[in-house]
């Protein structure tokens, strides 16, 4: 069963369970009920994980916008920005009341968006629908052009006794109490970051050593996913899972490795290898639909490898030793003989290596050719003509 | 007290110069008069000062940057202490009480 992320399960649905800045809040709520054809922007400032894509999604809701989300990605030329857009703002009573959130504007490249900045600042002199911009700073020098058509509303770092106070509210709903060091520990390292905060307290929650010093946010992979398969409870896996803050990119591979490498049973093998590819296509949809708050379910969908009293070790490297020496050395013996062949052929060596050469070795097997090679190549051609059946 | 001798503020180190207003004591260090006065949050729910010279993450919350209202330890430490701050929020920020 796929537990839900806390992060999700208490994600604010109204203005009051979004804590701190309660000025800027009032300033955003006031500008969205005043607002009207042509009035500037908002660009929403502040650090990650203060709830500025929620405050604009609340906004949505509240005053009855269908929601256009898009991010600096979508803003990399004029033509796709247009292409977006373009229906949204030329049709604003066909299409229903839409409004436009551009996340992460200060992720905007200059040089690599052609045209990306322009387009969006032409947009956002004349505004047809509502437009709520969002970045994590303003102090950088592409943000100035952007300010200067926008109104800046600056959310703030929570404190971090509200924070606190936010913490146990949530464990309070949870039936969940954690050592009060931990519940410090944990505010000051969430620096504001509400998301975080609430990641890191569930993953502690959910009952390995929460209250120790050495909790599994210090442990590096291979620390990690050794305990994660020598854990003896799902709930402990599960922690120290999340414990694990990399990408989820090389999460993914580094369970891959590990697991392919491991002695195990092809049927454990089998069911393992379906979580991994599981979790790896879900991976590859979130980068294409970039929805990337979906991210934390990858977790969820790992989990799925864990069995207890299963002989996985963590491995770097996805083929055996043997296997992974043999590539190397060989395949630069390889290189060499082709580079020589394909000079002698008048060819390219791509087009050696991939039309002539497997020929070549069916000829020299049949014996319907006899080739006279050098030395140090002999060793490795009559190698790759063993492996031929 | 009028500085003699220009120096640096030990708070936001920037310069002090010769007759600026500034405050200086043997031992420490100069600082401006503004950069003297003690910042603090207010508490949201009674409206009084949140206490951070005595709050337990004083050395971690930086008061300039923060969001400006926080719970006092008093109010934080009464029943139901959230209900409390969002009642609080309500009744000084009523525009945030709209249904969704």
């Amino acid at each position: 069963m796929i537990k839900m992320m806390w992060s999700e399960k208490y994600r604010p649905k109204n203005f009051l369970e979004v804590i701190g800045n309660e000025d800027a809040k009032e300033t955003l709520v006031n500008w969205f009920g005043k607002w009207v054809k042509g009035s500037k922007p908002v660009l929403l400032v502040g650090p990650p994980g203060i709830g500025k894509s929620t405050l604009a999604t609340l906004c949505a809701k509240r005053f009855g916008y269908d929601l256009i989300g898009l991010n600096a990605s979508d803003m990399r030329n004029k033509q796709r920005i247009q292409d977006i857009l373009g229906p949204v703002l030329g049709n604003t009573s066909l299409l229903g009341r839409a409004m436009i959130f551009v996340d992460e504007v200060d992720g905007i490249h200059g040089r690599a968006d052609y045209g990306g900045v322009e387009t969006l600042i032409d947009i956002l002199k004349e505004p047809t629908v509502p437009i709520v911009l969002a970045a994590n700073s303003d102090k950088v020098d592409k943000m100035k052009s952007i300010k200067k058509v926008t109104k800046t509303i600056q959310l703030r770092p929570i404190p971090p006794r509200l924070l606190r106070l936010y913490l146990e509210a949530i464990l309070k709903k949870e039936n969940a109490s954690l050592h009060i060091g931990t519940i410090l520990k944990i505010v000051i390292e969430s620096r504001g970051d509400i998301r975080s905060m609430l990641n890191s307290t569930q993953a502690l929650v959910t009952g390995f050593e929460p209250q120790t010093e050495k909790s599994f946010l210090t442990l590096d992979v291979e620390e990690s996913i050794n305990a994660f398969f020598k854990a003896k409870s799902q709930e402990e896996a599960r922690s120290i899972l999340y414990s694990l803050r990399i990408d989820p990119r090389e999460k993914i591979d580094a369970f891959y490795s590990s697991v392919i490498t491991s002695h195990l049973d092809p049927e454990d093998m089998a069911k393992m290898l379906q979580v991994i590819s599981d979790a790896d296509i879900t991976y590859g949809k979130i980068m294409k639909t970039q929805q990337w708050r979906l991210l934390r379910y990858i977790d969820s969908i790992l989990l799925g490898l864990y069995k207890q009293d299963t002989a996985v070790r963590y491995s770097e490297f996805n083929l055996s030793w043997p296997l992974l020496n043999r590539i190397r050395w060989d395949g630069r013996a390889i290189k060499g003989l082709i580079s020589v062949l394909a000079k002698k052929m008048h060819v390219s060596r791509s087009d050696f290596a991939t039309l002539y050469f497997p020929y070549l070795l069916s000829c020299i097997k049949n014996k319907t050719l006899d080739l006279e090679i050098e030395e140090p190549y002999a060793e490795i051609l009559q190698k790759e003509l063993n492996s031929i059946k | 007290m009028s500085m003699k001798f220009p120096g640096t503020c030990i708070v936001c180190k920037k310069k002090i110069e010769i007759n600026e207003v500034g405050l200086w004591a043997k031992g420490i260090g100069v600082k401006h008069q503004a950069c003297a006065e003690v910042v603090e949050l207010k508490c949201l729910v009674c409206g009084g000062l949140a206490g951070c010279p005595q709050c337990e993450f004083s050395s971690d919350c930086d008061l300039t940057k923060v969001s400006q209202r926080c719970i006092c330890k008093k109010c934080n430490n009464a029943k139901d202490a959230f209900i409390s701050y969002q009642e609080a929020v309500v009744q000084k920020f009523p525009i945030l009480n709209i249904k969704i």
